[in-house]
């Protein structure tokens, strides 16, 4: 034989056995759920993770408490939270003890007994790590465990530890034997919690596997997912190409665009629900020209709320009201609906008295946010016809995060996407608004004393006087409107995107991704 | 001979040093704070301040390229921001990858643009030279990231033959699993004799494989032609063809070794090329390779990875460079000789 004609027939030989063995390669087994990730997990320990771990953590560790989903449209005033770990919990009077009652006969995935040394070891390494999220449970003075079932949080002020201990990040408990290994450990994809799910492998850049944990306290039935292939695809046309073949139950990753293709394949069903995400342009309150609060007005009044909200999100967001979203507890309802008023914004720009030749202001974002994009497009064009130049600043997220903090090389407008850590409407007023020095987040350089100590107040009361907390946060909430701090343009929906044979999805706006444990895949 | 590899490696080193104290002090001078990117989504004050201290960026410029450069010396990357592991262990887990989507590409490239360019070398102007050439030129012209997701739509979409993505099949990963020993998923497989694995893995290398090979195949077929027309005009092939020696070994044994230096030059210009510029391939087909790694960091100015890639990109680069020279010596009997 030649070797031109060995190289052939090799060729020939491997294509054929590739072919033949595609049949069984790209078929899903009904007893695994692939959900598509859009990045690999970084951080693993869950004292950590701070980022799209959640997806993953959420059904492999366990917080004592959880927000429970709400209906569309029930009343949110009341954070809806329910236990997990913990069976029940009550407050001293002083606001400042809160006493866990914890599960019985739980263990994590490494056999460790779930009590409340267990608990108090988890979250005691958590503070004191101090990394992550853990600065959540500032103010929390000691933590005990009288008894095997009775966790004691002692806080040196009041603070909501309910909602704290419900947060998707930095809440949740661990085993502590697998603690002693340290984070290293838990970065080479290792996990012990008591979730659903116990980690089956990690390929790096590829694939999480996750399995069920036969010793879950809750009941397993027939149907629930045996398995779970996590896998990592980053290109949004390959998720979309995927979930059409069936090769992914979920993907995450879908521009707006490709969504509204694919609503319209029976196989695919694509649900919107309330997330807790909004996205808000903030104006710099110390910059000029924007320093002047009728030319920030102006700018309020120059943004296209209805047609950004319907043309370019096309309906994957609702217009906000106010720097809360509508479906968070202590949104105030009462905010006047924005309102794009051209005459508006033209008078407002000559009230301002800043001269025609100083009317430019700049724009930054993250660059690769179509949406975001779109929009600025669309103001710098509004803006144009009343005789302001809008420069627009797109970049990647540490660039222009870094400029932003900085007053020397802040843009007059900052677009940022925002949600809570654990449920509570502070999170955005204090988070982004309150005066700090040095700034971190408050990007729009605000500084108001009487909205600080509003904001101070009301989270002094959320865990002993709800209502008055919601009043108070009400206030801060008019204040910024107000004082046009921000275009407050999107209350950004979830996006949950699965194959039609998929039932069970819970639609939460605390956490992100979806509980696996809840899913079940429809017999045909 | 020795004289001379030792000659070439000592300036390898050299370049290497180059690129080391380059990427070092471009990645430093980039704006904006990778610190955001180790730290999550809201870090406090007190933890950007303490990670700053760590990667030791309050430091001067210097006195941060003086400690990098021994912990290189000394086997140490550093730790990636974006992903949490070290570097080294990072590149360790995706070169292979790349080293084995690249090196079948450019074997299936060799195998099918030398005998191509051969043909239309010894027959120019037939009909089948100008086939050829503009396949070739379409293998050129088609932006890669485009064939990939054509190739895509076509074998995964609407035929179903092919997986979409990835470097192997989940299941077949988790429920028949095999040792890792060269990194090559069908070597590794084969030698644990796991059949499945071993078709999964092929099945999942055949179309980034076919789209990288598209456009390599185009450039290996009109150097290989262009080289070969010019050896077959020359005196001693005119001799052998006059002699009467049939045209197939006239062709493989005395035109082509004849095109074979200058073309040797050419191909491990390509393969090194390729081992880098494989990513947009890698992208398309989220394979799990060192050029998807290193656009990544990039984009999140993950210094320390950007800079281990770059230095472990450009140590293969030169690498291949390097034995390519040495092959000269083994090709060319003439340069043995002097």
């Amino acid at each position: 034989m030649t070797s031109r004609g060995f190289i052939s027939r090799a060729l020939a030989s491997a294509l054929v056995i590739a072919l033949s063995l595609t049949a069984a390669v790209s078929s899903v087994r009904a007893d695994t759920l692939v959900y598509a990730l859009y990045d690999d997990i970084k951080d693993w320990d869950p004292a950590v993770a701070f980022s799209l771990e959640a997806i993953l953590l959420r059904n492999v560790y366990e917080p004592l408490v959880r927000y429970a989903a709400l209906e569309p449209g029930d009343p949110s005033d009341t954070p809806p939270i329910e236990g997990v770990l913990a069976t029940n919990w009550q407050v001293s009077d002083d606001a400042l003890t809160w006493t866990f009652t914890l599960r019985d006969g739980v263990t994590f995935h490494d056999g460790t007994p779930l009590n409340a040394a267990a608990a108090k070891a988890s979250l005691d390494r958590t503070i004191a790590l101090g990394q992550g999220a853990a600065f959540i449970w500032d103010g929390v003075e000691e933590i005990t465990a009288p008894d095997d079932t009775t966790l004691v949080i002692r806080a040196s002020r009041p603070i909501p530890i309910d909602l704290i201990a419900s947060a998707q990040y930095g809440a949740y408990i661990y085993s502590p034997t697998a603690a002693e290994n340290g984070t290293d450990w838990f970065n080479q994809g290792n996990a012990s919690g008591t979730g659903p799910y116990t980690v089956a492998g990690w390929t790096r850049g590829q694939q999480i596997v996750l399995e069920q944990n036969p010793d879950y306290w809750r009941t397993w039935e027939e149907g629930q997912f045996k398995r779970v292939i996590m896998k990592v695809v980053a290109e949004a046309a390959t998720q979309a190409q995927l979930i059409r073949s069936g090769g992914a139950d979920f993907v995450t990753l879908l521009p707006v665009d490709l969504l509204q293709r694919l609503k319209n394949d029976a196989d695919i069903t694509v649900d919107l629900a309330p997330s807790w995400i909004n996205t808000q342009a903030l104006i710099n309150t110390k910059k000029y020209p924007t320093d002047d609060i009728n030319f920030r007005r102006a700018l309020t009044h120059a943004w296209d709320y209805a047609s950004i909200a319907t043309e370019i999100y096309q309906g994957t967001a609702d217009v906000a009201r106010g720097p809360v979203p509508a479906t968070m507890w202590g949104h105030n309802p009462d905010l006047p609906a924005p309102a794009f008023d051209l005459e508006e914004a033209k008078r407002l720009v000559e009230a301002s008295g800043i001269p025609p030749r100083d009317r430019k202001i700049s724009a930054a974002y993250v660059g690769t946010a179509a949406e975001v994009t779109n929009s600025l497009l669309v103001f710098q064009a509004y803006l144009a016809t009343i005789g302001v130049e809008l420069q627009l600043r797109p970049g990647p997220w540490g660039k222009i995060w870094d400029d932003a903090k900085n007053l020397r090389t802040a843009p007059n407008m900052q677009v940022l996407s925002w949600w809570p850590t654990y449920p509570t409407p502070a999170d955005w007023l204090q988070g982004m608004y309150r005066t700090e020095d040095p700034t971190l987040f408050n990007l729009a350089h605000y500084s108001n004393e009487e909205f600080d100590a509003l904001v101070d107040q009301a989270r002094a009361l959320e865990s002993t006087d709800r209502q008055a907390a919601i009043d108070l946060y009400a206030r801060a909430q008019q204040i910024l409107v107000d004082d046009a701090v921000a275009i407050f343009f999107a209350d950004v929906s979830a996006r949950y995107v699965h194959r039609s044979d998929i039932e069970g999805v819970e639609k939460n706006p605390a956490y992100v991704g979806v509980d696996f444990y809840s899913l079940r895949r429809r017999q045909p | 001979m020795l004289r001379y590899a030792l000659n070439r490696i000592l300036l390898l080193l050299l370049t290497l040093l180059g690129v080391l104290v380059i990427t070092f002090i471009i990645s430093r001078v980039l704006p904006g704070s990778p610190v955001e990117m180790m730290l999550g989504s809201r870090p406090t004050p007190e933890q950007i301040e303490a990670a700053r201290i760590a990667l030791g960026l309050d430091q001067p410029i210097w006195v941060q390229f003086f400690a990098y450069l021994r912990d290189v010396l000394s086997g140490d990357f550093g730790t990636s921001l974006r992903t949490g592991q070290s570097v080294i262990s990072d590149i360790g887990a995706r070169f292979a990858a790349t080293a084995e989507l690249v090196t079948v590409g450019f074997a299936l490239a060799l195998a099918i643009g030398i005998p191509l360019g051969i043909h239309s070398a010894v027959k120019p102007n037939a009909i089948s030279d100008h086939a050829a050439r503009s396949v070739s030129v379409i293998g050129l012209a088609l932006p890669v990231f485009f064939l990939g997701l054509l190739f895509q739509l076509v074998f995964h979409g609407q035929l179903g033959w092919l997986p979409l993505q990835g470097r192997i099949d989940g299941d077949v990963m988790l429920d028949t699993p095999f040792d890792p020993v060269t990194g090559f998923f069908l070597i590794d497989t084969l030698l644990a004799g796991n059949l499945t694995a071993f078709g999964s893995a092929l099945a999942h290398l055949a179309l980034p494989v076919l789209t990288l090979a598209a456009a390599t195949t185009a450039s290996v077929m009109r150097v290989t032609r262009n080289n070969m027309i010019e050896v077959m005009s020359q005196d001693h092939i005119k001799t052998v063809i006059a002699y009467g020696l049939p045209t197939e070994k006239v062709h493989y044994r005395y035109a082509l070794r004849a095109a074979l230096v200058p073309l040797l030059t050419v191909f491990g210009l390509i393969y090194g090329y390729m081992l880098g510029g494989s990513v947009i391939v890698e992208y398309v087909f989220d394979w799990p390779g060192i050029g998807g790694y290193a656009v990544n960091s990039v984009i999140t100015n993950d210094f320390p990875a950007v800079t281990g890639v770059t230095l472990v990109l450009a140590t293969a680069y030169l690498t291949v460079n390097l034995a390519v020279d040495l092959l000269y010596q083994v090709v060319d009997p003439r340069l043995r000789v002097s």
